[in-house]
């Protein structure tokens, strides 16, 4: 064999190594969807075989007894208040400590960035008795606004980073031309914070959609403020021997997150690579 | 007189942009954090309307094995190990092929990742489902022993299938990092080896791989809090179970206060989770930083 034909030999070998890997590697994923449109006798009887006529009966049932499409409401209000927040009250901070560099701001960074280290467990039972006492919990809007103060302390410091970059000729130049530091924030830095925003909303739209304990703990007791993830928890508890809704349960929780990434991967790729690499 | 109104008025603007942050940070974080520390000292059962102060007994119950706590650690050190080392050495080979020029790379990249954007609940469940009806019926088909394994009723067994679906949840992150990392090895340096007569072995082994530094430290510092994180796959596979075999800490912490209502307990066993936890990934990171090299 000649060198070429041993490197397109070795060529193909990898490709098909690599086909075999992702076949086994999505297939849970596959099984899940394909048992979803089977009825219970087939789940049971044949998990792994083609549905014999796919039905989408399982998701009528499903969507209506767990009320989906208010689920996907609670989800979205409150990933949305969540995210708005922490971008929000992260980059005007992070603006500040890094243009405005002294004593002051130095420790109020510091004191913004160090609770990075404290695992969530830690704190999550005097959590709920302090929202306890400001009524910030059983309530959706509550829920958002509880991911603003576990989300700062890394938007700060990946907005923070990024700031460093920006030239301060920028904002000086539009101090003056007589803006005020509200105004360069609004109409010169935020702007230019674009691609480090992408970052951060990717990082805490996949992280907060996806949360499950905290949720869990603020939320669960009333089916009405329920998120996706926690209506499957329990769905799929209480279904536990017909698989078959238990299936479509999941997959109606994970669709809408399959089919975004199926229309963002690049930014959401992008995003998780950068967050990873400054965080 | 201008010059000290400006700077008074500057003060004031850094407190004002960054208070909501501090209020916020201080709400969610600090006052929790602080008051676990004082409830750690106490016994406590929720419903009673003031805790009792009993000073270090709850840390004393733990460490002389009256709660489970120790034995939760030690599962979560056992499943962070096994967790960092396979996630690193599988990510980084499927990132080296991945990496490769070939149609659809992106592709199977995406198909890599997809479990990563799931939520780890469903992940659990859907596991849960392959390890009791998905096996068995791939055992009636090719009647090979392995298929019928009590994968999540034998105590040891439930240990590797936690591990592994812990690690089919993540690995696709892992690889991204990887790829990013090998994408920004420069190309002329590996070209200088290949000239110099090095192997595409030792190429790997002695060009790439310690230029992969930085990607390095990140993935396995990631890995490494994940690891120690570990709660929702295991409540959706196996609660612990069986037999306390897949008990990790922060499940331990979990159902102390929240199942049993001992919350001075639990806020004991979650200030020695943090301290663990902070150690744990500070002499990590130290060690591994250090090891870094530069171009």
């Amino acid at each position: 064999m000649t060198r070429k034909q041993k490197r397109i030999l070795g060529k193909v070998i990898m490709l098909a190594v690599l086909t075999i890997a992702a076949v086994f590697y999505i297939y849970p994923v596959y099984l899940m969807f394909l048992d979803s449109l089977k009825p219970f006798g087939e789940v049971i009887a044949t998990p792994v075989s083609l549905p014999k006529e796919p039905t989408f009966e399982n998701y009528r049932y499903v969507a209506d007894k767990i009320s989906y499409w208010k689920l996907l409401g609670n989800n979205v209000l409150i990933t949305a208040i969540g995210i708005v927040g922490i971008v929000f009250f992260s980059s005007v901070a992070a603006y500040i400590c890094d243009r405005r560099r002294n004593k002051y701001t130095g420790f109020i960074y510091t004191l913004l960035i160090t609770p990075m280290l404290i695992p969530f467990q830690t704190i999550m039972i005097t959590l709920l008795k302090a929202m306890n006492i400001i009524h910030l919990n059983n309530s959706r809007v509550g829920l958002g606004i509880q991911y603003w103060g576990f989300g700062i302390p890394m938007a700060t410091f990946i907005f923070y980073n990024f700031m460093k970059t920006i030239p301060r000729e920028l904002d000086e130049s539009a101090h003056i031309d007589g803006a005020s530091t509200w105004r360069t924030y609004i109409s010169v830095i935020f702007p230019l914070l674009k691609s480090v925003t992408v970052t951060v909303v990717v990082l805490d739209v996949m992280w907060i959609w996806n949360d499950f304990l905290l949720p869990l703990l603020m939320v669960n007791s009333n089916t009405k403020t329920r998120t996706l993830v926690l209506a499957a928890y329990t769905f799929v508890g209480q279904m536990n021997t017909q698989w078959q809704y238990a299936m479509t349960g999941m997959v109606m929780a994970v669709f809408p997150s399959i089919i975004v990434f199926i229309f963002l991967q690049k930014y959401i790729v992008e995003g998780v690579v950068a967050g990873a690499v400054k965080g | 007189m201008v010059h000290s109104r400006r700077k008074r008025k500057e003060k004031l603007e850094n407190f004002l942009f960054t208070i909501p942050a501090v209020i916020l940070v201080c709400m969610m974080m600090y006052i929790p954090f602080v008051m676990s520390g004082y409830y750690s000292l106490t016994q406590w059962n929720g419903i009673a309307k003031e805790p009792v102060f009993i000073g270090l007994k709850n840390f004393a119950d733990i460490f002389t094995g009256k709660s489970s706590f120790l034995a939760a650690l030690w599962f979560t050190i056992r499943y962070t190990f096994f967790f960092v080392i396979v996630s690193n050495v599988a990510a980084l080979a499927l990132a080296v092929v991945l990496t490769k020029k070939f149609r659809l790379s992106n592709f199977y990249r995406g198909i890599f990742f997809i479990p990563y954007i799931m939520s780890m609940t469903i992940v659990g469940f859907i596991w849960k489902f392959i390890f009791t009806s998905g096996f068995k019926t791939f055992y009636d088909a090719t009647g090979w022993g392995f298929w019928n394994l009590s994968w999540l009723g034998d105590p040891g067994m439930a240990f590797w299938s936690v591990t592994l679906v812990g690690i089919w949840q993540s690995l696709g992150f892992y690889i991204v990092l990887y790829i990013a990392g090998l994408q920004a090895v420069p190309g002329d340096v590996i070209e200088a080896a290949y000239v110099d007569g090095a192997s595409r072995r030792q190429t790997f082994f002695k060009v790439t791989l310690p230029l992969l530094g930085p990607s390095m430290t990140t993935c396995v510092f990631m890995s490494l809090t994940n690891g120690l994180k570990v709660f929702d796959i295991i409540l959706a596979l196996t609660k612990g179970g069986p037999g306390q075999s897949t008990y990790s800490a922060t499940l331990a912490i979990y159902n102390e206060a929240f199942t049993r209502n001992n919350y001075g307990l639990g806020s004991a066993q979650a200030i020695l989770y943090f301290l663990f936890v902070l150690a744990v990934t500070q002499i990590t990171l130290r060690g591994m930083s250090r090891r870094e090299v530069d171009l």
